[in-house]
């Protein structure tokens, strides 16, 4: 653990993503005790107000503008991203533990087990991932619980292939063959002997997929697929404020900023992650 | 020769590797691993088996040991035909055999602790539990020449020589009759092999174990077997008791394993040979084996 933080610091991209992810998170994790305006209520008197930083901390101030209704933008969008972050994770927490049972069962049992599966994510492959989701919730209903299912099942096969790699080659590992040799079950060895040795590349995977969902999630919530109003989420607050981004700038720049930062810090620390583990990149340094 | 029973009996053992042609894959070309291969173990006693690297002396150890199927012959353990069983059926068998690894890196687990790795066959089989599993554990990391507090490390804590002490632990945690040992000093640093051999010989006095000790050079094999099979291309082509097969080689290609050994002794050293050209002696599938002395056979087949 040491010894990660210390390697952290030493990689400015990596100290960068993860600084500003933690920024993210807690923000997200401590938005009640943080006083700011009920996010779903408007204020008429105070549509489209640009962001002052005058008086930044008398009950009426909006940093960061009000949208067309008068809702304050920082608020919407701090709570925002208690919704996004909590879908995205869920997803890909979801998409990982299948993707990476089923990669371990393809790849340790072989045969037709593992043709069935590797056809079934060739031919997901195949079909844009944007596509198969709408008609999932389209067909399903826009509910929170749908995006969460329909992210997973976008996510799933990313795992699946990489796990599946790399129980290819754990599989022919003497300590496998000893496994079998004492007359461990197929499943002890699976569990106990291949899962262990697998957790840290789907961590890494998972790292980067949720980079991926966040935006998959802003994209259907701008569809309206996402989370239902007046819940604030960020791609819906894109998608009601190009209207006016002629005369109010900030109805969109802040979200499109707030889903570009949380998807670079997260990418940032998801590549030095990935380094991190390689252990060819590590015995380098 | 020996007069207790065989724990072991192999018999025209065969396993070949490649082919399986289908939709999607090309045919790979087929390797015969190993072919023909016969052989008796009694109980208590150590079998070497000798040859170059690729010669089939690793499948023949995971074959012998149902680790795959192989496609003929029989494995019998103390008259049982283990290449019938499958599953449940095989697991009481688990329990009498067991097999040490090459490479003593690569067979420990690098996310389990050694305490619960050496503990894993009790667990497994259900022999021990709770506290007795925990004294068990000590008392076999005693007797392989570890300290017991080791237990609750994690095998990147450990030298070459240590992890296969704990390899032998649990390879000798169910008390087994028979033991598979590939290489298992290969890997490892000169002055450490002769430590492991030293514990594999104390094992087996203490044991009452049989060994198929694998190895790639007869020097390796000479103070702890008391016969040797020498392996070429996937067939046995030389089965004697070992000093017959250091006095009296009759196959010239254990006579060329002999010549390689070095010699310090300038007075005893061996007049040259003409090398033994392996790719053009590949024994054929007909030749069979003759007894040319008692209890030390030769492969017959035409050499060039
Ligand atoms: N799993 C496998 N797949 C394909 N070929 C194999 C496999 N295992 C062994 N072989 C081949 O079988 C032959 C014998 O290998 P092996 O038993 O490992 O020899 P040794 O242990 O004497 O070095 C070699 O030619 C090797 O390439
Ligand atoms: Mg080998």
């Amino acid at each position: 653990m040491k010894h990660f933080f210390r390697d952290l610091c030493r990689s400015k991209a990596g100290l960068f993503g993860a600084v500003l992810l933690a920024i993210i998170v807690l923000l997200a994790l401590f938005a009640p005790l943080l006083h700011l305006p009920d996010p779903t209520r408007g204020d008429l008197r105070a549509r489209l107000a640009g962001p002052t930083w005058s008086g930044l901390f008398s009950p009426g101030a909006h940093p960061l503008g009000t949208d067309e209704v008068g809702r304050d933008i920082l608020s919407r969008l701090i709570h925002g991203s208690r919704m996004t972050l909590m879908v995205a994770s869920t997803a890909v927490v979801l998409g990982g533990i299948v993707g990476t049972f089923l990669g371990i069962l393809a790849g340790y049992k072989g045969g037709l087990v593992d043709r069935i599966l590797m056809r079934l994510v060739d031919i997901q492959l195949a079909i844009p991932l944007m596509l198969l989701a709408l008609l999932v919730v389209a067909a399903l209903g826009p509910s929170i619980t749908n995006v969460v299912l329909v992210l997973a099942l976008t996510s799933w096969i990313r795992y699946a292939r990489i796990i599946r790699a790399q129980v290819l080659s754990l599989r022919e590992r003497e300590f496998v063959q000893s496994a079998r040799a004492i007359g461990a079950s197929t499943l002890r060895i699976m569990f106990l002997h291949i899962l262990p040795n697998v957790l840290t590349p789907a961590l890494v995977v998972g790292t980067l997929e949720l980079a991926r969902v966040i935006i998959m999630d802003a994209a259907l919530s701008f569809l309206g697929l996402g989370v239902q109003p007046p819940t604030p989420s960020w791609g819906r607050m894109l998608a009601d404020g190009r209207v006016y981004l002629s005369s109010a700038w900030w109805t969109v720049t802040f979200p499109g900023l707030a889903i570009v930062l949380t998807v670079l810090s997260v990418n940032l620390f998801g590549d030095w992650l990935r380094d991190y583990f390689d252990p060819k990149t590590r015995s380098a340094k | 020769m020996t007069t207790s029973p065989p724990v072991l009996e192999v018999n025209g053992l065969m396993r070949s590797y490649g082919g399986g042609k289908t939709l999607f894959r090309k045919e790979k070309p087929v390797i015969h691993a190993i072919n023909d291969v016969s052989f008796q173990i009694a109980e208590g006693e150590t079998l070497g088996l000798v040859g170059e690297s690729g010669s089939g002396k690793s499948t023949t150890g995971r074959a012998v040991l149902h680790l795959e199927t192989p496609d003929a012959g029989s494995v019998r353990f103390r008259g049982q035909e283990l290449t019938t069983l499958a599953g449940k059926a095989l697991k009481p068998y688990r329990r009498e055999m067991q097999m040490i690894f090459q490479d003593p890196y690569s067979a420990l687990n690098p996310r389990m602790k050694v305490g619960r790795f050496v503990a894993e066959p009790m667990v497994v089989h259900g022999t021990e539990s709770g506290s007795a599993l925990q004294d068990r554990v000590a008392e076999l990391f005693r007797l392989v020449g570890l300290d017991p507090a080791f237990m609750s490390r994690y095998p990147h804590e450990f030298s070459g020589g240590q992890r296969q002490r704990i390899n032998i632990a649990r390879a000798i945690a169910l008390k087994p009759a028979f033991i598979v040992a590939d290489e298992p000093i290969t890997a490892l640093d000169v002055s450490i092999q002769a430590q492991i051999v030293n514990l594999f010989q104390d094992l087996q006095d203490q044991l009452g174990l049989a060994y198929l000790f694998i190895a790639h050079d007869l020097s390796m094999v000479r103070y702890l077997c008391s016969r040797v099979a020498v392996m070429l291309r996937g067939r046995i082509v030389e089965i004697a008791p070992t000093e017959q097969i250091f006095s009296d080689p009759r196959h010239p290609y254990t006579q060329s394993l002999l010549a390689a050994i070095p010699v310090p002794d300038p007075d005893r050293r061996r007049p040259p040979r003409p090398p033994f050209d392996v790719s053009r002696n590949i024994p054929p599938r007909e030749a069979q084996m003759a007894e040319v002395a008692p209890g030390h056979f030769v492969l017959d087949h035409p050499i060039q």
